[in-house]
């Protein structure tokens, strides 16, 4: 059982992680007691899916080395998709309002995302990165970086070619009335999006540490010849990796529909954001992002909030420049700080 | 390989103070020259001609951070922008001559460089490619929030700079001169020990560390000449499109500049250049006559960067001096390699 140990609490308090999470739980709290709920509500939402797209980025990193420059096309590929099956549902439900389908009709839409997200990250896998890797390891994060660049650049525009570049959204998920929680009103689709991203963190999360693939992921992000050595089939677990990261960011994109209508370069903002959640957590540090997303989020909301919107890009990067300033691997430190120096 | 000493011929010295070969001054004689050869005198062609000897005088700054100390500036184009906008505000609000605009604008730039220098000094390889990124978004978030400064999205209208002529030949010679001008300035720079400095902190920075190379001063260098170029190209682009808005700061941009860099070869700064006129003449090619199916000429051109990524890193300039640089004939050799001592063009 876990002991309670004031020395180790104390010095969690004093380090960077326990200063961060403090304050930025005492100015989530400052600002629902100031502007309102929906501050919080906002801040937890948004949160959440940043937690998926940007714990695929941060694992991305640690197991393959990859700065993932294309991640956020994943969540570009989640919207696409979620719109191609949940319009077709949509209009089906509406003509036979009772049928089972169409009440599961948004579950189906984010299963499909996920799956087609985790087909496109086996092909990237397969067609573009195990290309390089077969040809040279030498300047590898690099070389990869620019070739998720290309990756990027070719699924925006390739969005647009196939799909054009208007705006494909859709209204909401589910219908009814919002739920009321101590007076506080939440659209039921972002209570059900909060409700599926904590699912997908947990679930992630028990994979991650209990499963026997899940500690064969872990083994190859701390040492990859180490982990050929005592048999763990290196190509299958990048695969994997790659595949299950895609999905996180598909299902995001998916289950984020109706705030983020599909359209080609709508994966960027996700990016940036993410980019800013593994920087700040330390790159390939997986349960940090988990944390640094809901500080992100907070620091978006808040600026939003109190200085207004578009401003939403110049105080957080600010703030994180400061940050990386004077603590360059990240506020949750991170074990792979080696590789990064390449 | 035979040692010679340099050749005193006057032509040979002149095209050594210029660090061209023959083939690199012809080349550029033909650009020089092509505006006025006939299916290439048309208005629309001298544009597309002039945003490639932007995009080539671009690539060439970005490579020299790029390729020498081995940083991608991910926010480049962001500084770029912040010489356009100083030099355009300053034109605007007190009517100063955009030429000296420019040059405050390169200054401004190099300031934001010397920070961008000083703060990434802790930071490696892709974390530093961040915070430059990080910097850019900023930048960009500004242009687009200080409305009463930059007029936000709606745009800023810029006197162009050569607003009397109609046509924009004089806009062509200009950026190629400009174009000419930070080749000559970079290369200058990397033939001496300094450039030997910034490869070695490239390549391996603990082992430059150990040899006595001081990173900081170095890194700090090379950022600013890197950013000083970029904002006196952004004071041209202001110029002469005539209309600066959020946009030129955008991602996007710098990754446009990073592929023809790559493509071209990295490290070698003409690589570059040499690749951006065939390259961006043949997307505006695209562009233009597919005009059904929007964005082809964008995925052509990251499937280009991944290819080459992938089955060539070393780019353009790499397969030059594979195939070409290594000739028997003299004649030839004497092209691509100049007057200078031929090993040593080998490994320049």
């Amino acid at each position: 059982m876990w002991k309670i140990e004031p020395e180790r609490i104390v010095g969690w308090i004093k380090s960077a992680a326990g200063i961060s999470i403090l304050l930025s739980v005492a100015a989530a709290v400052f600002a629902t007691l100031d502007r309102g709920p929906h501050v919080l509500v906002n801040t937890v939402v948004m949160g959440g899916m940043l937690a998926l797209v940007s714990m695929g980025l941060a694992m991305v990193f640690g197991v393959m080395n990859i700065p993932m420059f294309a991640h956020g096309e994943y969540f570009m590929i989640g919207t696409l998709v979620a719109y191609y099956v949940f319009t077709p549902i949509n209009a089906y439900f509406t003509t036979h309002p009772d049928s089972l389908l169409g009440s599961l009709g948004p579950l189906i839409t984010v299963v499909a995302a996920m799956m087609v997200g985790a087909l496109a990250g086996v092909a990237s896998e397969v067609l573009v990165f195990s290309q390089l890797r077969k040809r040279s390891r030498e300047n590898w994060v690099m070389n990869s970086f620019l070739l998720t660049v290309g990756l990027s650049v070719v699924l925006i525009n390739g969005h647009q070619l196939f799909f054009g570049a208007d705006f494909k959204g859709i209204v909401r998920f589910w219908s009814g009335a919002p739920y009321s929680i101590l007076e506080v009103f939440i659209a039921r689709d972002r209570a059900m999006a909060f409700f599926l991203a904590v699912v997908v963190v947990l679930a992630f999360w028990l994979f991650i540490s209990y499963t026997r693939t899940g500690r064969a992921i872990r083994a190859v992000s701390q040492d990859e010849t180490g982990a050929l050595i005592v048999g763990i089939g290196l190509n299958g677990i990048l695969v994997l990796t790659m595949a299950l990261s895609c999905a996180l960011a598909a299902m995001a994109g998916a289950s984020l529909l109706f705030m983020y209508p599909s359209y080609p370069s709508v994966g960027l903002e996700p990016l940036y954001m993410a980019w800013f959640v593994v920087i700040i957590a330390g790159l390939g540090n997986v349960l940090g992002a988990v944390v640094g997303a809901f500080i992100v989020s907070l620091l978006k909301v808040l600026t939003v909030e109190y200085i207004g919107s578009g401003w939403d890009f110049v105080v957080p990067s600010a703030l994180i420049i400061v940050i990386l300033v004077f603590k360059p691997s990240g506020l949750f430190g991170s074990e792979v700080r080696g590789v990064l120096d390449k | 390989m035979d040692n010679r000493t340099p050749s005193t011929h006057p032509v040979d010295k002149l095209l050594d103070l210029l660090c061209l070969t023959p083939l690199g001054a012809s080349a550029l004689i033909l650009l020089a020259l092509l505006p006025l050869i006939p299916p290439f005198n048309q208005e629309y062609l001298i544009r597309w001609l002039i945003s490639a000897a932007f995009i080539a005088a671009l690539s060439i700054a970005f490579d020299f951070t790029a390729g020498y100390i081995s940083i991608v500036n991910f926010g480049f184009c962001a500084i770029m922008g912040l010489g356009g906008y100083t030099s355009a505000i300053l034109a605007d609000r007190i009517g100063l001559t955009p030429w000296i605009g420019m040059l405050i604008g390169a200054l401004v730039a190099a300031l934001l460089g010397l920070v961008i220098g000083i703060v990434t000094l802790r930071l490696r390889g892709i974390f530093a490619a961040c915070l430059a990124w990080f910097f850019g978004l900023a930048l960009m978030g500004l242009a687009t929030k200080l409305v009463w400064l930059t007029r936000g999205p709606l745009g800023l209208r810029v006197d162009r700079l050569f607003a009397s002529s109609s046509s924009n030949l004089s806009f062509y010679y200009l950026v190629l001169a400009m174009m000419v001008v930070i080749y000559v300035i970079t290369r200058r720079v990397t033939r001496t020990r300094m450039g030997l400095a910034f490869k070695a902190i490239g390549q391996n920075m603990d082992a430059a560390r150990t040899s006595g190379i001081n990173p900081v001063f170095y890194r700090i260098v090379n950022f600013t000449i890197s950013c000083t170029l970029a904002g006196w190209l952004g004071g041209f682009y202001a110029h002469f499109y005539g209309i600066l808005t959020p946009d030129v700061m955008h991602t996007s941009k710098t990754v446009e500049v990073l592929a023809v860099a790559y493509i071209g070869g990295r490290g070698s700064l003409w690589g570059g250049a040499a690749i951006a006129f065939p390259f961006i003449c043949g997307m505006e090619l695209v562009r233009s006559s597919l005009t059904n199916l929007p964005g082809l000429n964008l995925v052509i051109y990251g499937l280009l960067l991944m290819a080459v990524m992938i089955y060539y890193p070393g780019g353009f300039a790499q397969f030059f001096d594979t195939y070409f640089r290594r000739t028997r004939s003299r004649l030839l050799g004497y092209l691509v390699n100049g007057g200078r001592n031929r090993s040593d063009a080998i490994s320049n």
